[in-house]
């Protein structure tokens, strides 16, 4: 404090803070624009539309939102899906994006902006991103000055794992999740930092929008008891905590279980128990601490004891409970997806259509090369930097970053969690680093230049504080923000005490030599121009295509393949509106969104048993198929068959899953029938059960007439059986390039005009009732 | 008490003579002996895993004929070999006992005799290897009942078999037998004593506890301690450990086509090597130990020269590790990034 308080509080000081703030917000909507325009190129390269499978349900019930107000959209039962059951959406979902959208639809609208539901939709990720990064900027700046707020803001607005999953037309819940994220934690901090109830209150309310926006809020709710924990054995604990924590867990847990697709879960499953646990634990803490500041330490020892003791009683009592209730329900009370997040081999074992995901698969270390780039370089300087000195806002995100790598290193989907830590921490090194060498060279310089022409004693003093003074600025600021809030003397002293000493550390010249600094200076740079090429690539690249639309670069130009849009257009367009369509579940969202018609089953994989019966259909001989989808009212059943395009996921490459998920249900299904040696192949070698069953036979019906031969370009191989008709079923449509096959069920034949034939035949050539074929269809 | 011994052994001895009797001087045909006495020798083997010799083998499998009223699962093994911990012999000898156990645990009646569990050690029984053309271990044959030939392939127990430990092995029991194995019930890591002796340590020590945290003398207290804690995790985290340890990938691979070159790095995204996680997890993470090293540490030292020698092995360990880790996912993943150069400078 002392070096900042001699300065003269003349104008100079003055002008450069207020040029600061200006230039950080001019950094600001910068970055703002950034990461708005980085997300684009999938508009740019392709077209304004919605992207794979979840958006379109988003985009649908977004659409029924905005046509039908929120009240009808709560109590909103959806007949068109998961037919006969039927699934109540109002109760089901995630309502903060659509609710989000909607918001933002209906203020455009009242407003004179006519834009169509699917603009908004498809914009809404990338201007949410613009908030998460002015929302990194908020926490680091909590965490470690404005500084390293805006580098990490800049990181973040450009990382390649959030840019997946929010270009333009990727609307789904984490679009406006990680904002949430990344504002419920900079309210945690904040109200940590100040310990005021007014940000606490905040704090809740951004929860709320979590829980409303996406599944993993359990993240959050986990992740502050654990820091609040971890700064209670730490021995950190201090009335901000408690005001930081409290408040949360009572208002956040109420507001929580408004959400209908949560509701009593937020006090009944395992995910929540910590928080109410730590939650105990934190008001026993509390009554310690009051009995030790009303007591005199002699008293206070025998106060120790008993509140110990009775602390424990209390502890034990109510883990005794939560282990019975805990025991009560077979998974133990957590879900399948947290629970292979704790026992990563969980989910291979025994639920199969969790580990059948492939973005709950573990990643690789390339992954995160792809995902976080360079920063996977940064983080441990980061992490190096938090500790020096460990404050109670940057032990959180020393926490944050440690839980969300040990997650995302379990199930790369979760990578996107470990993106805005990776990205504060990278911020803060990079911010320190950037400030030691600049630092540096700053003083070197003017050092050299007053060696010159001045004596150098006199000026020792002056370029160290030059050289201090980006730190002693940001310092200065978080010193400010906590004397300015009204708090007791107490509290305030353990904050001054700290800054005062690394002043005085500091007065020592802190410089490293002139030439290594420019040259270290230089490779930073250049590691962060090789950051900004590489995301600019992957949002270009690699994240960009909306995969409803294909492209495909050969040598004579640019090939599209518009065959999903096709046959949904022929769906709706052909078929009655009343008709079932059977796919796997992959296709459910996009079939009910783009041709309106009702599917088995979709991708809200609620129900394994349905799932599972549509992959028994497909895994079985034609006949059986025809029985349990006409059995569902099924009338069309549509395949997606790569083989003659050479577009991998299609059913033949998922259709291992729909045996074992069938299988799983239904044990007549065997994994073992349809693998050779293990190997799973539909060429000659392939096992009869594989080639007479029905995804075979739709896939690869009429395929020999495309080329003579047969040749699967998705397999490299000549298929198995290649002539061959169909007895249930009929081809009604295939698209251009054969991605999409629809087949309808072919009518069961009148048995009385059958018997009545019968009868002729009887009566014309007195051939016997037994020699007739059994089967209506022949 | 050396008499009672003395008697209780000469009655096992008498009544062990009486069977043998017995089995020898019965029709040698009849397969109800047959299937007593290989009961009779799981009943007095642990967890039911009959250890059989030539014979055995030759008793129990080639004398008999075939339709036998049982099959036999067969383990070969070979104690020379249980130094060789990638062949996981011994593991897999465990998993095949608790396979056995299961299986006498969950099956009584007539389905208990219908299967046997035996194994075979190689040094004692080397005929028999060679009557099953096993030449290469581990090794898990099922001999059904309709088997004729013993060199007969058919009943081989795949890897995959036995990827998954007991479960799969299980699994293929029930598959190829029709007969019902049940889940596997593995001993619990830690017996009741066991349980009930931490229990009474962790409720007398935590008073204790209790008291340092108060006075904040913990090891907890030593940032050092977190801080190398969270290094580790993030270390032990983008080094892909997680998956090594989810789809139990080996530390390296003989290479095919050299047995005596191990391959360390695997090409193709979708998978890696432990050491090859190691290595990569090393470089991702060294670059940023030593950025932190230079600003937090090297800033304080007085002495110029130290200084920049010592940024110069950081600048060039830092830069040579990410180039290196470009370098190598660039091969791993065929991974190639273009800038976007405004079309006029092309």
């Amino acid at each position: 404090m002392a070096a900042v308080e001699s300065l003269p509080p003349g104008t100079p000081s003055a002008m450069r803070n207020a040029f600061g703030t200006v230039l950080s917000a001019l950094i600001l909507v910068l970055i703002g624009v950034l990461a708005f325009s980085i997300r684009l190129f999938s508009v740019i390269k392709y077209e304004s539309v919605i992207h794979e499978f979840d958006p379109y349900f988003n985009y649908r019930v977004t659409q029924f939102l905005s046509k039908n107000g929120i009240y009808e959209f709560w109590n909103w039962f959806d007949d068109r899906t998961w037919y006969p059951l039927g699934r109540v959406i109002g109760g089901t979902v995630y309502p903060g994006l659509t609710l989000t959208a909607g918001t933002i639809w209906w203020v455009l609208n009242a407003i004179n902006i006519p834009l169509s539901v699917e603009t908004v939709c498809v914009f809404t990720a990338p201007v949410f991103s613009a908030f998460a990064s002015w929302a990194t900027y908020l926490l680091t700046k909590e965490v470690k000055g404005s500084g390293a707020g805006l580098a990490a803001a800049a990181l973040l607005a450009m990382v390649p794992s959030y840019i997946s999953r929010s270009v333009a037309g990727s609307y789904d819940n984490e679009a406006v999740a990680i904002f949430a994220l990344i504002f419920t934690f900079y309210l945690y901090i904040k109200t940590l930092n100040t310990g005021s109830l007014f940000y606490a209150t905040l704090n809740a309310i951004a929860y709320f929008y979590m829980v409303c926006s996406w599944g993993g809020y359990t993240f959050i709710i986990n992740l502050i008891p654990m820091h609040v924990l971890l700064c209670i054995v730490t021995g950190r604990y201090s009335p901000r905590l408690y005001i930081a924590y409290a408040p949360l867990v009572v208002l956040g847990t109420l507001l929580a279980a408004l959400v209908p697709v949560v509701g009593f879960n937020a006090v009944l499953t395992s995910e929540h128990f910590a928080s109410f646990l730590v939650f105990i634990i934190i008001h026993v803490v509390a009554l310690v601490y009051y009995i030790k500041g009303i007591l005199t330490p002699k008293m206070f020892k025998v106060a120790v004891t008993l509140v110990v003791s009775i602390g424990l009683v209390v502890c034990l009592i109510v883990v005794a409970v939560l282990v019975a209730l805990v025991a009560s329900s077979p998974t133990g009370g957590w879900s399948g997806r947290s629970l292979s997040l704790l026992d990563p081999t969980y989910a291979s074992k025994y639920i199969p259509i969790i580990a059948s995901v492939s973005e709950h698969q573990p990643p690789t270390w390339p992954s995160y090369f792809m995902d976080i780039n360079v920063l996977a370089f940064l983080v441990p300087a980061g992490i190096i930097a938090c500790f020096s000195p460990l404050s109670d806002a940057s032990s959180f995100v020393v926490l944050y970053i440690v839980m969300s790598v040990y997650f995302s290193g379990v199930m790369v989907r979760l990578m996107l969690v470990l993106a805005p830590a990776a990205c504060i921490m990278s911020g803060i090194a990079l911010s320190q680093a950037f400030d030691v060498f600049t630092g540096s060279i700053k003083y070197q310089l003017s050092s050299k230049s007053k060696d010159d022409a001045e004596d150098n004693t006199s000026t020792k003093n002056a370029p160290k504080d030059d050289a201090s003074s980006g730190k002693a600025d940001k310092g200065e600021e978080v010193a400010k923000e906590r004397l300015s809030k009204k708090g007791k003397k107490k509290e305030r002293e353990p904050a001054e005490k700290p800054s005062v000493k690394s002043k005085i550390v500091k007065k020592k010249a802190l410089v490293l030599p002139l030439e290594a600094s420019i040259v270290a200076l230089l490779l930073l740079i250049m590691l962060g121009a090789f950051y900004v090429i590489h995301c600019v690539w992957a949002a270009a690249e690699a994240y960009s295509a909306p995969s409803i639309v294909l492209t495909s670069q050969s040598h004579d130009g640019l090939h599209v393949f518009d065959d999903f849009r096709e046959s949904y257009a022929w769906l709706s367009h052909n078929t009655d509106v009343d008709d079932k369509v059977a796919s796997w579940w992959d296709y459910g969202y996009q079939t009910t969104a783009m041709a309106n018609r009702t599917v088995i089953v979709d991708n809200n994989t609620w129900n394994n048993t349905h799932i599972a019966t549509v992959g028994t259909a497909m895994s079985s001989p034609e006949k059986a198929a025809w029985e349990i989808f006409n059995s569902l009212d099924v009338k069309y059943v549509l395949v997606v068959f790569g083989g003659v395009i050479g577009y991998p996921s299609d059913d033949i490459n998922k259709f291992l899953w729909m045996v074992r998920i069938g299988g799983g249900e239904f044990p007549h299904i065997k994994e073992a029938d349809y693998l050779r040696d293990g190997q799973y192949r539909i060429d000659s070698e392939a096992t009869p059960t594989m080639l007479n069953c029905l995804m075979y036979k739709l896939c690869y019906y009429r395929f020999v007439e495309t080329d003579g031969k047969g040749y699967d370009r998705v397999r490299r191989t000549e298929i198995g059986k290649k002539h061959f008709k169909l007895t249930h079923f009929e081809e009604v449509f295939t698209s251009h390039h054969w991605m999409v096959r629809i087949y309808k069920l072919k009518p069961q034949k009148n048995r009385i005009r059958g018997r009545v034939k019968k009868l002729k035949q009887k009566t014309s050539s007195g051939v016997s009732s037994k020699s007739v074929k059994k089967n209506p269809w022949m | 008490m050396a008499i009672d011994k003395k008697l209780l052994s000469l009655l096992l001895l008498v009544s062990s003579l009486s069977s043998i009797a017995s089995a020898s001087f019965s029709d040698p045909d009849s397969d109800s002996d047959l299937t007593n006495e290989l009961a009779s020798l799981r009943s007095n083997s642990e967890s039911g895993v009959i250890h059989l010799d030539d014979h055995g083998i030759s008793k129990f499998l080639i004398s008999s004929p075939t339709p036998r009223p049982y099959s036999i699962l067969v383990f070969f093994d070979a104690t020379q070999l249980h130094s060789k911990t990638e062949l996981r012999l011994q593991e897999l000898r465990r998993e095949f006992g608790l396979v056995s156990a299961t299986f006498l645990a969950n099956n009584n009646g007539s389905d208990l005799n219908k299967l046997f569990f035996c194994e075979i050690e190689f040094s004692r029984s080397q005929s028999s290897f060679q009557r099953f053309g096993v030449n290469a271990l581990p090794h898990i044959r099922l001999v059904t009942a309709s088997t004729a030939k013993l060199s007969d392939e058919s009943g081989q127990m795949d890897q995959s078999d036995f990827a998954r430990l007991a479960e799969s092995m299980a699994e293929f029991v029930e598959q190829r037998t029709k007969l019902t194995v049940g889940p596997i019930q593995r001993p619990p890591f830690l017996s009741k004593a066991q349980i009930s002796v931490i229990v009474a340590m962790i409720v007398i020590a935590t008073p204790f506890v209790i008291k340092r945290i108060l006075r904040g003398e913990t090891l907890l207290h030593d940032h050092r301690l977190w801080l190398s804690g969270a290094i580790f995790i993030y270390f032990f985290s983008v080094a892909g450990t997680m998956h090594n340890i989810i789809r139990k990938m080996p530390m390296f691979l003989q290479d095919r086509n050299d047995p005596n070159k191990l391959v360390f790095f695997y090409q193709g995204s979708g998978m890696q090597l432990g050491a090859e996680g190691f290595a990569v997890g090393f470089l991702y993470t060294v670059v940023g130990l030593l950025l932190a090293f230079v600003t937090n540490v090297l800033v304080r030292v007085r002495n110029l020269n130290v200084q920049r020698l010592v940024m110069l092995v950081a600048l060039v360990v830092s830069s040579w590790a990410v180039k290196q880790v470009v370098y190598l996912d660039n091969w791993k993943t065929g991974y190639g990034i273009h800038p976007y150069w405004p079309s006029s400078w092309q």
